[in-house]
């Protein structure tokens, strides 16, 4: 758990006027409203890391950022589905999962 | 470390630009968080920024370049963690993009993940069917069923939902060409013209229509029978309504959109002696003049 001031320690050139614009938008979503009140976890932290990297190393445009986070979500929304599922079939007796495989495998074959 | 300027790829008299112009592309391609299956990209990501943050110093860009120091010593301190080592947590947590995924979405998404993708042994698809099929403006904006006759003469029921727009593309799993080898059915992708309707138009989930009144309706004002995609309303027009009002008629439109009503007011065409001889002498009690905003001389 970190505070507003401890975070833009971390970066050379990040200040808290940016940051609070970049929670404002949405980026990086914290369960208060009220600056005051914000803490940040680990996942935040990593987040704001990679918005920094965005913006600062790769020069992704301040308005592109969205779509870039946007699409990001989808992807670990996606994988954690994903690893979901085949955590699921793991706990299955063997025959399941092997019918769930030549399913897969032969999609609609039956 | 190797040669931070092979890494970046730039030659050794390279102007800040270039080295930056480099790095950028690189990184775009190797931050681990945006490639969260390449547990290599850590590292490419790691040597490259280390290769940036020397090359992009002049001070330490040139002592490297006079063999001062090696590219070892500005290797990156703080370990740190990156997005994509909270693993599930980005996916499943607070910064899902939507909502939880349904059994629909699931299957299809295993579909895509596995069942597409030619491996060896695999029996092949069958091809996807492209036909095209017309609807009525009503029946897009309310959802209907629509049979389609296909070239073999075998008929395929499909169920328009309501509010689909011209253009669009239906996809039915399984409906299309049989496979050739024992697999899956292709689907029948069905491309959707909406007809133009006489009065009705859309904007979104809006409808929009042009009322005429006549110049005793928008003078004196009326209750007037105003069509909508689910059958006629009663509208009341307030009096002293100009051509170009806009009136709303609340969830009237396509799934909980509404329906915009556009007044436009008409003028007898045929002739009608007394309303002119009543015009020539007419002198408002408000005289206006409606060009005034146009300040023509």
């Amino acid at each position: 758990m970190m505070k507003l001031e401890a975070i833009v320690t971390r970066f050379p050139d990040l200040e808290i006027v940016e940051l609070t614009a970049w929670i404002e938008q949405g980026w990086i979503r914290l369960e208060s409203d009220t600056p005051a009140a914000w803490v940040f976890d680990g996942i935040d932290v990593a987040r704001i890391e990679l918005i920094y990297d965005l913006r600062r190393r790769l020069g992704v445009q301040e308005d592109t950022v969205p779509m870039v986070l946007s699409l990001l979500d989808q992807v670990y929304e996606l994988r954690a589905t994903l690893k979901a599922v085949t955590g699921a079939l793991e706990h299955q007796p063997a025959e399941v999962r092997a019918a769930v495989v030549a399913a897969l495998a032969g999609a609609d074959a039956s | 470390m190797k040669d931070p300027y092979k890494l970046l790829g730039v030659e050794r008299g390279a102007d800040d630009k270039a080295i930056q112009k480099a790095y950028r592309k690189l990184a775009k391609l190797h931050h681990p968080d945006l490639n969260p299956d390449k547990p290599e990209a850590e590292a490419t990501f790691k040597d490259i920024s280390a290769a940036y943050t020397l090359l992009s110093d002049p001070e330490k860009r040139g002592r490297f370049d006079r063999g001062e120091i090696d590219a070892e010593g500005t290797e990156q301190g703080a370990a740190r963690n990156f997005y994509r080592d909270f693993g599930d947590r980005p996916g499943s947590g607070k910064y899902q993009s939507g909502p939880a995924f349904g059994d629909e979405d699931l299957e299809s998404l295993l579909r895509n993940a596995f069942g597409r993708r030619p491996r060896g042994g695999f029996a092949m698809r069958g091809a996807d069917m492209h036909y095209t099929l017309s609807v009525d403006f009503v029946d897009a904006a309310k959802g209907t069923v629509k049979r389609l006759t296909l070239p073999d003469g075998a008929t395929l029921d499909v169920t328009i939902p309501a509010g689909l727009k011209d253009g669009q593309v239906l996809r039915l799993k399984g409906k299309g060409q049989a496979s050739p080898s024992g697999g899956a059915a292709g689907d029948a992708l069905i491309e959707i013209s909406v007809m133009p309707h006489p009065f009705f138009r859309r904007d979104g989930n809006d409808v929009i229509i042009d009322l005429p009144v006549t110049v005793q309706e928008a003078v004196m004002g009326a209750k007037i029978r105003v069509p909508t995609i689910e059958g006629p309303v009663t509208l009341t027009i307030q009096p002293r309504s100009n051509s170009g009002t806009r009136m709303r008629l609340k969830g009237r439109g396509i799934a909980g959109g509404h329906q915009f009503v556009d007044l436009r007011v008409v003028i007898p065409t045929a002739a009608e002696p007394e309303l002119e001889a009543f015009l020539a002498t007419w002198q408002p009690q408000h005289p206006v003049d409606p060009r005034s905003a146009m300040e023509v001389p």
